[in-house]
């Protein structure tokens, strides 16, 4: 019997590496998938799962369709109580909250280091999902920034595209003001709630609220010192339309009352949704600060999937990302069409959807634009405390504005609140 | 022994019954249900959370702080503003509210007036509307160009539109309007039935001793409406102290945007214990912390309102 059990072994070897050889192929289980964005993420997911089980039907994947606010709730809730139930398997998470959940909830989510060619992403991107060399997640959708603006307004006031091109923000406020005389039109929509801009002209100078040690970097920052006078000279130029959430701003532009949305890329589903403007409007870089760091292009949110690491069904989920958001250029070209979702995912950029001229755009390439443009921006670690950050610029700000309180003043209330905000 | 009986009175029995009742089994083991639940769904929370509020966490990872916690409360600006904002809305929101409710209810309980009822309900009925629909259609009329301000343009009594929701001072103002509205027919109710167990004849003899209807509101409808006042003040101390559907309603973009409302002006304890749980990074200790200032303060504000009240009991 002795001499037999050798052989039994190496048998029993053999016969396991044959069967998950065997199993790999057939891939089975369920997966479960949390996003939010029932015009955005939901749908480009749903196409990602159609595409997937037609090679894996016995995959079984559901979509769970939330509000962003609601996403995360659940998510912090269950991953602070140590919980192993009611997790997703795989689940969207916005690029500014990357760090903050990697690091709060240590080993919660799938390190995905071997398992992904990040090498085929946005450098950004990759970036901001990886702690101590490890990288976590897929990247998804890019929020290159652009300033998307109405060609017959700027040619009413005397400007040609070339005019637009590579500008820095005092000539935008120029060109605003210039617009505003001979038209009427307001430049830009203005959210006294909103931190986008600023989170725009930061990363243009590859800047963010916190330095390389993760400590506030707001007194002495630059670019956070030219983006508040930037944003003053904006106001009292009086070229700004005044919007409060997200519907009055859209609805700014989607009525013509502005002539310009400077934003991230993912905007132009509701440019678009206007369609009686269609052939009007025209998309340029992004204006740059005035120094020297600062180039044309940034970046405004963007999100990506994650896996959790407790998942029943890791390898299913870590097999349906990488045969989608990974590698399956096509579905890029699908979902940039439908839902005009610009994928990080560099070589799917080659595709025919890419290149293809955009009539809303009076025959402009936008999509090439992007893509060039998401190559360029400065990578940035946006560190664990984005919003916090945020919230203290905005509360500030105001006051700044109205002039109660001088740049210093602002800034240093700004860090002090940050730094209190912070504690722990 | 001799055991002197005690004289049988009505009290006396009570108290043995009591005793009697206090060592039945069977009593206990049907409330036994009741009380399970009640500890485990109030009594642990309650102490659960107050031992968390000693601790400071991001995440999974926490530390012991002790009072550390409530320390960092006194130096923290956001929470002071955020406490600044639901103290503003409880002085000056509240009692404006409170005092119309009390003028709409003696109004409307007057017999004189036609369609009572129709009335009645139309105050009444912003209290059972959807908080999202009205939130909505709230920010539509108070938007810069909305029908509120094209009003005031065009009847002249404003030359240049007021900046609601995008200016500080008057987004606290548009949310106080917007409370108002919506609660001050919840509170008449409250009021009018009490109204209605005020008997008519003392109003009859005030009259006859020439008393006017000021003097009737203070002297009779005041004095003997104090307990329900009392009641709709404490519970509206309770609503404005844990204040959170409004300000993140009508605050441009709710919980996405950088801060609640222009500069934070309406940030609320409420608002900000959610964003210490779920938009900032996640330190349940701390909100825990917050949770129980709120506790305190309605406990104090409470306190004070039912020794204002004179009230024994």
């Amino acid at each position: 019997m002795r001499r037999w059990l050798p052989l039994f072994l190496v048998l029993l070897l053999l016969l396991t590496i044959l069967g998950t050889t065997v199993f790999a192929a057939e891939k089975s289980g369920k997966i479960t998938i949390w996003a939010w964005d029932p015009n955005f993420n939901i749908p480009v997911m749903a196409e990602a799962k159609a595409r997937y089980q037609k090679v894996h039907p016995k995959v079984e994947i559901e979509i769970v369709d939330m509000a962003k606010a609601d996403v995360e709730q659940k998510l912090n809730t269950v991953l602070a109580s140590g919980a192993r139930e009611g997790l997703p398997d795989i689940v969207l998470i916005e690029d500014y909250n990357a760090q903050k959940y990697l690091q709060a909830y240590p080993g919660a989510f799938a390190d995905l280091t071997k398992k992904i060619n990040y090498k085929d992403f946005a450098e950004y991107k990759t970036e901001l999902m990886t702690l101590k060399r490890k990288i976590y997640g897929v990247p998804f959708d890019s929020g290159v920034s652009a300033l998307f603006y109405r060609k017959d307004i700027l040619a009413e006031a005397g400007f040609k595209p070339s005019d637009l091109n590579n500008i820095t923000w005092d000539r935008f406020i120029e060109i605003g003001k210039i617009v505003k005389e001979k038209t009427g039109v307001a430049m830009v929509g203005f959210d006294t709630a909103d931190g986008g801009t600023m989170r725009i002209m930061m990363q243009s100078a590859g800047q963010w609220y916190f330095d390389a040690k993760g400590d506030p970097h707001i007194v002495k920052n630059d670019a956070i010192r030219e983006a508040f006078l930037t944003y003053k000279k904006l106001v009292d130029s009086g070229i700004t339309k005044t919007t409060s959430g997200w519907n009055e701003w859209v609805a700014a532009f989607n009525k013509g009352e502005t002539a310009t949305v400077l934003t991230g890329c993912w905007i132009i589903g509701s440019i678009k949704a206007e369609a009686s403007q269609a052939g009007l409007w025209a998309v340029a870089p992004t204006p740059r600060l005035n120094l020297k760091t600062s180039v044309n292009y940034s970046n405004l949110g963007g999100s990506s999937w994650y896996i959790t690491a407790k998942s029943r069904n890791r390898q299913v989920a870590e097999d349906f990302l990488n045969a989608t958001f990974a590698a399956d250029r096509d579905l890029y070209q699908k979902i940039l069409v439908e839902q005009g979702a610009i994928g990080s995912y560099l070589p799917s950029q080659n595709g025919p959807a890419y290149t293809e001229a955009d009539p809303f755009f009076d025959g402009q390439k936008v999509y090439a634009d992007f893509a060039a443009w998401m190559r360029e921006i400065p990578p940035v670690n946006y560190g664990l405390f984005t919003y916090e950050a945020d919230s203290a610029m905005m509360t500030v700000m105001p006051d700044y504005l109205a002039g109660k309180i001088n740049l210093e003043t602002a800034l240093k209330r700004a860090e002090d609140q940050l730094k209190n905000q912070i504690a722990f | 022994m001799a055991e002197k009986l005690p004289p049988l009175t009505l009290s006396s029995l009570d108290k043995k019954r009591r005793k009697v009742s206090f060592n039945n089994r069977y009593g206990w083991f049907f409330i036994s249900f009741c009380l399970i639940l009640l500890a485990l769904f109030m009594l642990y929370p309650i102490i659960s959370s107050l031992i968390m509020s000693t601790f400071s966490s991001r995440g999974m990872i926490s530390r012991y702080v002790g009072l550390g916690n409530y320390k960092r409360l006194l130096h923290d600006t956001v929470f002071l503003q955020a406490l600044k904002n639901t103290l503003l809305f409880f002085i000056i929101q509240m009692p404006i509210m409170l005092f119309l409710a009390l003028m709409i209810a003696t109004l409307l309980n007057n017999k004189a007036i036609k369609f009572r009822g129709v009335f009645r309900t139309g105050i009444f009925l912003p209290a059972v509307t959807s908080l999202v629909t009205y939130a909505t259609l709230f920010k539509m009329m108070f938007s810069l160009e909305g029908f509120v301000n094209r009003f005031l343009m065009t009847t002249h009594l404003i030359s240049d539109p007021i900046p609601w929701l995008v200016d500080p001072f008057w987004a606290r103002i548009t949310v106080m309007i917007a409370l108002t509205w919506r609660w001050t027919g919840y509170n008449m109710v409250f009021y009018l039935s009490g109204l209605q167990n005020i008997p008519d004849e003392l109003y009859e003899a005030a009259k006859i001793d020439g008393a006017n209807a000021l003097q009737q509101l203070g002297r009779i409808t005041v004095p003997l409406l104090k307990p329900i006042i009392l009641f709709t003040a404490v519970t509206s101390t309770i609503g404005t102290l844990q204040l959170f559907d409004e300000p993140t309603s009508f605050a441009s973009g709710g919980v996405t945007a950088a801060t609640i409302g222009p500069g934070n002006s309406l940030l609320t304890m409420s608002v900000y214990i959610y964003n210490l749980c779920f938009k900032y990074m996640p330190n349940f200790g701390y909100a825990a912390t917050v949770a129980y200032v709120i506790v305190i303060l309605v406990a104090i504000l409470a306190f004070v309102q039912f020794k204002l009240a004179g009230d024994r009991r």
